[in-house]
């Protein structure tokens, strides 16, 4: 029934289909034929002259000829990048490329202190680690050299007037920076494929070729940089005056030495996460022991090189203070004072999540227990002044809150917001760090010499003396003037580098046959550790972002500070929250690469490719494992598993 | 079902991004905008001037960087502004209010207020470059501070004489010092404040007065 029904409605539905079909097609027909091209209607010939339209054309074509010809050479001052705009495009290369050459002048750091331990020592596992770190060379060093043949090229392309003009001061450097970047790719590729092909003493002289070749290239390039953010040598007009002071800038050595130091820390934390994911990925105990321990050491770069950062920031700062008060007090107290909010939520998260490493790392050692009563004080001291470091000097709040609180600073945390709660805030960050460090330096360990109770008690004199002092020092800062106050961070900074090094060197006499109590039993690691050397590393390339903004951003409406004013579309300071947007994407936009970077590494471990047999093309036929008839009745030893 | 951990490791990786992203746009959004220009009329009375001298303070001079107004009480990094006319009558002997104005202007290096540290940049060169006009126009708001303005565009002080004013040298005059330098000369970079003319009403030169070097010790700047 319902068949028929179903028949009998289509046999109704087709014409009218049809028809609607019809209509259509004709509605579209007459549609195009009225935008079809129709002649005009002219004046008849005979009323007007005819016009002379191709005379015209050719007329028109020669007079802009002309005219280009006529129109004298002139320098463009900017070109504009599609879409995202051109300080956008060359902030996210310029990003990249400084990321990987962070990296890549890192890592032959680290490498060559472990290859000589190895050598010193003849333990072949120190040996073996280096050749690991090594491995990620070779493509960051391309991606390097790619990212910043492209920034060069972006650079005369986008900005040409100012590049010429920074071209003409810093000429004499370009050939030195060339020279050496040829010795650079000599170096690191022997370095890299010479491993073991060389008397050891023959490779570390290469190893430390390397790293001076690559300091130097960093130190010629930052000469070009911190010129932008305090530039010397120059007249009042820009004319060069001397190369040599124009290299030797206010904040060139400052820099030099920051990014000395954070290259080590950020190359120690990817390193770490590299180490982290293949322990994520390992299917033997060996395997997880071996990355469970180039993670650690990973990690133990990253955070000694950390301790002393803020030291050489303070310099910097100093330095950028020094060379202009408005340009430092925009940095501290104007536009670009809450970046370093939020550089306080991110140091402090690597402060936390190190300082969690650490101690999930005493996990792997016997006899851990007397030590780790410790953990919870230590944790509450760095929940403590991670919060201190992280509290604004004023609040965003509604009238309501303000009239409540009696201004814009709150009347209590207000206390918190300034530098001297900060300063103490900081430098116990560090100490309590190097405490959790000191922890680790000596589970599974008993003092053996006979001053051991003697050293002990020196050593916690000294640490609870550096804390007194730090203390002591931030609190009496809310009581002197400003002059007084900012000299104040210096005796805080001093005490706590003396206190780490004093401490240090008692502690290696002091353990010096020392007792085991315990093994260390690498590869016993929560997997939970893993993720926290990524976040290490996250966080570290995300500061190095940000960092790189304030320093860079700081010049605001100036390519060269006071020299060459910045006349682009963009010469106006973005909102914090599109600068960090931005860095996100460019953190996002490197760890898709050094994903690519670690997996061409991994290529490395596997096995060569071998062409099909004709048996496995048999198994993988009939499924896995099973033979098939025709194997399953030769005998085993010519086909079979036993093959 | 587990999760691989490369994905795992991709998640961290964006959600540790995210975070910080997320921690950016939770402080304060300002963008800021290169100073603006401001356009001085040769007409100008005296309240315009004191009107435009605010502009210029809060804008393309950059003074409330560092200097606050109205701040009573906590740390100074740099002195307060109010009722600073009344000091400046007094506080170097010898020169009135504008040119103390002017000399701290021109010359920051010359008196350091007691109890702050030197830091005022040359006003007159870049980065910040005000004119010789836009000058005048913030010591007129100055003198508003504690005070009565008196200052126009024909105001001379030890550092610039207007064209015209009395004491000018004739335009042209071979080594006339102050040869009524030109707005535009002024605030260009490198245009030193010329040696100081001898205005009608303005203090005797001492010897080897000279403007300051825009820079600092270390190089040439």
């Amino acid at each position: 029934m319902n068949g028929a029904l179903n028949r009998k409605v289509l046999f109704l539905l087709g014409p009218v289909a049809v028809l609607v079909m019809f209509a259509a097609v004709v509605w579209m027909a007459s549609q195009l034929m009225n935008r079809e091209y129709r002649e005009p209607y002219r004046v008849p010939s005979a009323a007007v002259d005819a016009t002379p339209r191709t005379q015209g054309l050719t007329a028109e074509r020669a007079d802009a000829e002309a005219k280009a010809k006529a129109t004298p050479y002139a320098e463009v001052e900017y070109r504009a990048f599609p879409i995202v705009g051109s300080r956008v495009a060359i902030w996210a290369v310029a990003e990249l490329h400084l990321l990987f050459a962070a990296f890549v002048l890192a890592v032959p750091i680290f490498a060559i202190i472990i290859e000589v331990i190895g050598y010193k020592t003849g333990d072949q596992r120190y040996d073996r680690l280096a050749y690991e770190f090594t491995k990620l060379l070779s493509t960051s060093f391309s991606l390097t050299a790619t990212f910043g043949a492209c920034l060069t090229f972006m650079l005369i392309i986008l900005y040409p007037k100012f590049t010429n003009y920074l071209m003409s001061v810093f000429s004499p450097t370009f050939l030195p920076y060339v020279l050496l970047f040829f010795f650079e790719a000599f170096f690191l590729y022997t370095y890299y494929y010479g491993w073991g092909k060389f008397h050891p003493l023959v490779h570390i002289g290469l190893g430390i070729g390397l790293n001076l070749v690559g300091t130097g290239i960093m130190m010629i390039a930052n000469a070009w940089v911190t010129f932008m953010t305090s530039p010397a040598g120059i007249s009042d007009q820009g004319a060069v005056l001397s190369v040599r002071d124009a290299i030797f800038n206010y904040t060139w050595m400052p820099i030099n030495i920051h990014r000395f130091i954070a290259n080590i820390a950020f190359g120690g934390s990817v390193a770490g996460a590299y180490a982290a994911f293949k322990f994520l990925q390992a299917e033997t105990d060996e395997e997880r022991a071996h990355y469970d321990w180039m993670g650690y050491i990973g990690n133990f770069v990253a955070i000694s090189a950390f301790l002393p950062l803020p030291f050489a920031g303070y310099y910097l700062a100093k330095e950028i203070y020094a060379f202009s008060q408005t340009l430092g007090l925009t940095m501290m107290g104007g536009a670009f004072s809450w970046l370093f909010i939020v550089q306080a939520v991110l140091i402090g998260n690597l402060f936390l999540a190190a300082n969690y490493y650490l101690w999930l790392g005493m996990g792997r050692v016997e006899g851990v227990q007397p030590l780790q009563k410790f953990i919870k004080y230590l944790l509450v001291g760095i929940t403590l002044c991670f919060a201190v470091w992280a509290t604004p000097r004023s609040i965003i709040a509604t009238v309501s809150e303000l009239r409540a609180m009696g201004g814009g600073t709150h009347p209590i945390l207000g206390y918190f917001g300034v530098m001297s709660a900060k300063n103490t805030a900081v430098n116990m960050l560090i100490l309590t760090t190097f405490m959790s460090f000191l922890l680790y330096r000596r589970t599974g360990k008993v003092a053996a010499v006979p001053w051991a109770k003697k050293g002990h008690a020196a050593q916690l004199t000294i640490f609870a003396a550096a804390a007194f002092i730090v203390i002591f020092l931030g609190v009496y800062g809310y009581f002197v003037e400003a002059t007084v106050r900012i000299a104040l961070s210096v005796p805080q900074v001093s005490s706590v580098l003396f206190a780490m090094v004093a401490i240090t060197a008692i502690d290696v006499f002091l353990f010096r046959g020392a007792k085991k109590t315990g093994e260390v039993r690498w590869g016993r690691m929560p997997v939970v550790s893993q993720y926290v050397l990524i976040f290490i590393a996250v966080t570290f390339t995300w500061l190095m972002g940000l960092m790189g903004y304030i320093r860079s951003g700081l010049r605001q409406h100036w390519h060269v500070y006071g020299v060459v004013r910045d006349t682009s579309v963009d010469a106006f300071t973005p909102t914090i929250g599109f600068a960090t947007r931005v860095v996100s994407v460019t953190v996002l936009l490197f760890f898709l690469l050094v994903g690519f970077v670690f997996w061409i590494t991994s290529l490395h471990d596997k096995p060569d490719f071998q062409p099909e047999t004709e048996e496995a093309r048999a198994r993988r036929r009939h499924g896995s494992g099973e033979l098939s008839p025709k194997f399953a009745l030769e005998a085993p030893g010519e086909h079979g598993p036993a093959s | 079902m587990t999760i691989p951990h490369p994905v795992r490791v991709g998640a961290l990786v964006l959600a540790a991004t995210m975070f910080y992203t997320y921690v950016g746009q939770m402080v304060p959004q300002k963008e800021v905008l290169p100073p603006q220009e401001t356009l001085i009329r040769a007409d100008l009375t005296t309240d315009d001037m004191v009107k435009v001298g605010q502009e210029i303070m809060n804008g393309k001079g950059l003074c409330f960087t560092c200097h606050t107004l109205g701040k009573t009480e906590g740390p100074f990094r740099f002195p307060d502004m109010s009722g600073v006319d009344v000091r400046a009558k007094t506080r170097v002997p010898g020169l009135s209010d504008v040119e103390y104005f002017a000399q701290s202007i021109y010359e920051p290096e010359k008196f350091i207020v007691p109890g702050f540290n030197p830091g005022m940049p040359v006003i007159n060169k870049p980065p910040i470059g005000l004119n010789d006009q836009e000058i005048l126009c913030v010591i007129a708001y100055l003198q508003t501070l504690g005070g009565t303005p008196t200052v126009t565009l024909q105001t001379a002080h030890h550092y610039y004489t207007p064209p015209g004013a009395p004491g000018a040298a004739p335009p042209g005059a071979p080594g006339a010092p102050g040869a009524a330098p030109a707005p535009a000369a002024a605030s260009a970079p490198g245009a030193a404040p010329s040696a100081p003319p001898a205005a009608t009403g303005t203090p005797p030169a001492a010897p080897g007065r000279t403007p300051a070097p825009a820079a600092p010790a270390k190089g040439t700047r």
